[in-house]
């Protein structure tokens, strides 16, 4: 083939391409020389000399085009209202589609050099940059979309009525499982309208959606409203959730087998308008009955029905956190007994794990139900039972790490203990006033630690670093630095025991004796009880007093203060049948060794010789007395007087040889919690200010909300002051003149250097 | 004897001889760490001049370094030398 440009007779030329054309667009059988022949004539006409004729070709392509989908139409019209009508379409469309894709092939050079020249570029054409072309006497197009935009303009269009509604049939009858076109078909026709505006740059669906789409959306609408109502007459809410679930599943399959994919969300989107959002508040109202009756299939059924809709789900989080409230409340609410502190976590924990696990398998973890669960815990935590009362937990919870800590006989094992711990962190977590707990925990702490009571150093440490998690540094720190006491005591122990073993030996007790130096600040721990100085047993005297100077040597700028009320001795007693190996408070201790050369002393001589007061000595004697080690002159029930007359127990025996007396201060007194809430409002008072002055002075200058805000954001983490609080402690720093109010306005405060 | 001791376990508690209950440079009590720190006692001690004015020791070396010339106790103007 020749590539010279060179006359050409058109009407011959077009005659022969004719044919082809024809034959093309039928899917005929073209031999291949014929289809290079032709194609080298399309060639040819567009490098035609002395002129191009490429216009008169493509005028001629179209009008050819045209005569031949008019012709097309015809045929398919015939086949009138008919699911035939649509099987015809098809098979015209299948063929037709197919034929235009190869002719676009065959009109290769056309399209590459004489159109894409003449195009006007896509973005041109968006913004409309060039031309003042008018759309309409319109631009050349490539072979293969004037084919399509043929097909739309003269099949499509003057069809489309008689299609849609013929389509709308068939899937309405596919519903019902009938079948009255084969789905091959029924896509196919659906497809074309996608397919014949595909080339487009944007708008490729905007035939599929406006012929088909919207009234198919239209009618299936109205079908979906009718089973609704209907539905709603002859089923209860299960059988309805059950059929609406069906039908959102069935809608969804049927629009992946026909349309366009695009299309799949909004029939579900339709579905769920009129077969949920339309009975919403129906539902809702059925979803207060199966919160309260805990009807996990109901629930399972109904959530994902409502998830979709905006706000569809509040009512049943909402409905959800008062149920689970009214529960826990109930649960902890009667507790009474020995072991109150227990029953509450274990109650709490049950509530939790309970509709923790309900949220897990009904609402697929869903966050806004795990945050009802949340706040209904707080919620029951939290909860005062009268305005004035404290909040229980705080000491509860304590109390409860407390009897899994301690040394008991009746203690459960190692792992048992740490799972335990582990899981009152889940309580913790929910309390307010964490600070309230921590006092009750240091507190218990410090007598497990001074009374030798851990049960295991691993699960102590093990709860102080979950508290850490949980909490932060700054919550444990305090709680850290005891465990530091005890072990740098230790140290201080052995130091002071292998001096002793270097120096002469006089000292009596050698191994026996050891010192517990708490560092005073971090220790929640109250002075001796006046009037002192206790009077120490000289046995004991010189021990101390070597420590002391050893102390000192080690340290120097520090004072010590015995704490004789927390320390304790282990006695033999001599003077029984048996020897017993007896552990008692230093106080009883020392009580005990008065009888060394006596057998019987009135409580006044007592109380004068160990220094105590009255009061203190008769607390001591008592669980002395009580468990029999001493006599006393009265009667049973009566209490110690002052000349009650206390004598040593000769014929005392017991079956263990090695025991401990109960001391009154290992027990708890009810006042200690009392303490322990005022020891917090202190505490508080003294943070509070603290974080003022910090603020004041980095800010230097502040209003007073501003300044609210600040020191509400600084104790969030441990407790909320109330407002009133912040105030009063303002007012405190004025007084001190740490702060004053600026000149200018009332409400502003600044910092005094 | 009638009654002997085995073994005793006394508790003491310790905190700073100071003559003040505060720091003069940072305010805060002795029994509290300086600001700089978190944890009062063997991480944050006190340091005693031969003034025998106290200071924890952080704020007496922060003290002393903002001096660019002589080294004097912020309380007494006397020179600052520490006590051995
Ligand atoms: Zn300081
Ligand atoms: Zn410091
Ligand atoms: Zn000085």
């Amino acid at each position: 083939m020749s590539l010279k440009p060179k006359r050409v007779d058109f009407n011959q030329t077009w005659h022969e391409l004719q044919e082809t054309v024809k034959g093309v667009i039928t899917l005929a059988n073209i031999p291949r020389a014929i289809w290079n022949d032709r194609f080298s004539d399309v060639y040819s006409l567009c490098v035609a000399y002395p002129e191009p004729l490429a216009d008169r070709l493509y005028d001629e392509t179209k009008r050819f085009l045209v005569n031949h989908v008019d012709h097309l139409l015809v045929q398919v019209d015939s086949y009138n209202d008919n699911s035939d009508l649509l099987t015809a379409y098809h098979r015209a469309w299948t063929e037709y589609s197919q034929g235009i894709y190869y002719l676009h092939s065959l009109y290769l050079y056309l399209n590459q050099q004489h159109i894409k020249k003449q195009k006007l570029s896509e973005a041109e054409l968006i913004y409309g940059a060039s031309s003042n072309r008018d759309e309409e006497c319109q631009e050349q197009m490539e072979i293969g979309e004037l084919g399509l935009d043929i097909w739309k303009k003269k099949m499509i269009i003057p069809l489309r009525e008689k299609l849609v509604s013929l389509l709308l049939v068939c899937i309405d009858a596919d519903r019902d499982s009938k079948l009255l076109a084969p789905i091959d078909v029924i896509c196919g026709v659906i497809q074309s309208f996608v397919r014949v505006e595909e080339y487009k740059m944007k708008g490729q669906l905007n035939l599929y959606q406006e012929a088909f789409e919207e009234p198919f959306l239209k009618a299936s609408k109205e079908f979906y409203m009718a089973e609704a109502l209907s539905l709603l007459q002859q089923l209860d809410v299960t059988r309805y959730m059950e059929k609406v679930t069906w039908r959102l599943n069935q809608e969804e399959a049927r629009a992946h087998k026909f349309l366009h994919k695009s299309s799949v969300p909004k029939v579900r989107a339709c579905c769920e308008e009129k077969m949920v959002d339309a009975q919403a508040d129906w539902l809702h109202a059925e979803a207060e009955i199966m919160i309260k009756n805990e009807s996990k299939r109901d629930l399972a059924l109904l959530y994902p029905l409502l998830r979709p809709l905006p706000g569809g789900l509040d009512p049943l989080v909402q409905k959800l956190t008062q149920h689970i409230t009214q529960q826990g409340l109930q649960a902890i609410g009667p507790l009474q007994g020995e072991n109150v502190y227990t029953q509450f976590v274990e109650s709490m924990l049950n509530v939790h794990s309970k509709y923790s696990e309900l949220i897990r398998d009904v609402f697929k973890g869903d966050q806004s139900f795990v945050g009802a669960l949340d706040k209904a815990c707080s919620a029951i935590v939290n909860y005062r039972p009268a305005p004035k009362q404290p909040v229980r937990a705080p000491e509860l919870l304590a109390k409860y790490c407390d009897s899994l800590l301690k040394k008991s006989p009746k203690a459960a094992s190692e792992s048992e203990i740490e799972d335990k711990l582990r899981r009152s962190i889940t309580v913790f977590k929910y309390v307010d006033d964490k600070d309230v707990f921590q006092k009750f925990y240091s507190r218990m702490l410090a007598k497990r630690l001074i009374h030798q009571q851990s049960q295991s150093m691993d699960a102590e440490e093990m709860m102080i670093d979950d508290l850490k998690r949980a909490c932060g540094y700054e919550f444990t720190n305090k709680l850290h630095r005891m465990f530091t006491d005890m072990s740098v005591s230790a140290d201080l122990n052995a130091k002071f025991t292998a001096t002793l073993r270097e120096g002469d030996g006089e000292n009596q007790l050698g191994t026996g004796f050891g010192v517990k130096v708490l560092q005073a600040g971090a220790w929640p721990l109250a002075l001796p009880p006046s009037p002192g100085p206790f009077h120490v047993p000289q046995q004991l005297e010189k021990s101390i007093q070597a420590f002391e100077t050893f102390y000192h040597m080690q340290f120097s700028g520090r004072k010590l203060t015995w704490l004789h009320h927390l320390s304790q001795g282990e006695l033999k007693f001599n003077y029984l049948k048996k020897s017993y190996l007896v552990t008692v408070q230093t106080y009883q201790m020392a009580l005990l060794l008065l009888f060394e050369h006596c057998d019987a002393i009135p409580c006044r001589e007592a109380a004068a010789s160990l220094r105590l007061s009255h009061d203190q000595l008769i607390k001591h004697a008592a669980s002395l007395v009580d468990c029999k080690i001493l006599n006393k002159s009265t009667e049973e029930s009566s209490e110690l007087e002052e000349d009650t007359i206390l004598t040593l127990n000769f014929d005392y025996s017991n079956k263990r040889t090695k025991f401990r007396v109960t001391g009154v201060l290992q027990r708890d007194a009810p006042q200690d919690a009392e303490a322990t809430h005022r020891s917090v409002d202190e505490d508080r008072k003294m943070f509070l200010q603290a974080a003022i002055v910090r603020i004041m002075k980095s800010r230097k200058l502040l209003r007073h909300n501003q300044l609210i805000q600040e020191v509400l954001s600084q104790s969030k983490v441990t407790f909320a002051p109330s407002i009133g609080m912040i105030k009063k402690c303002i007012e405190t720093l004025i007084d001190k003149q740490y702060i004053e109010r600026t000149a200018n306005s009332a409400d502003e405060y600044s910092y005094i250097a | 004897m009638k009654v002997t001791i085995k073994s005793w376990t006394g508790v003491a508690t310790w905190r700073w001889i100071a003559n003040d209950d505060n720091c003069g440079i940072c305010r805060m009590p002795f029994d509290a760490s300086c600001p700089d720190c978190k944890i009062p006692g063997d991480d944050c001690p006190l340091v005693w001049g031969q003034c025998s004015h106290c200071f924890h020791i952080h704020c007496i070396m922060k003290w002393l370094h903002s001096q660019q010339t002589s080294h004097i106790c912020p309380m007494c103007r006397q020179e600052w030398k520490f006590k051995e």
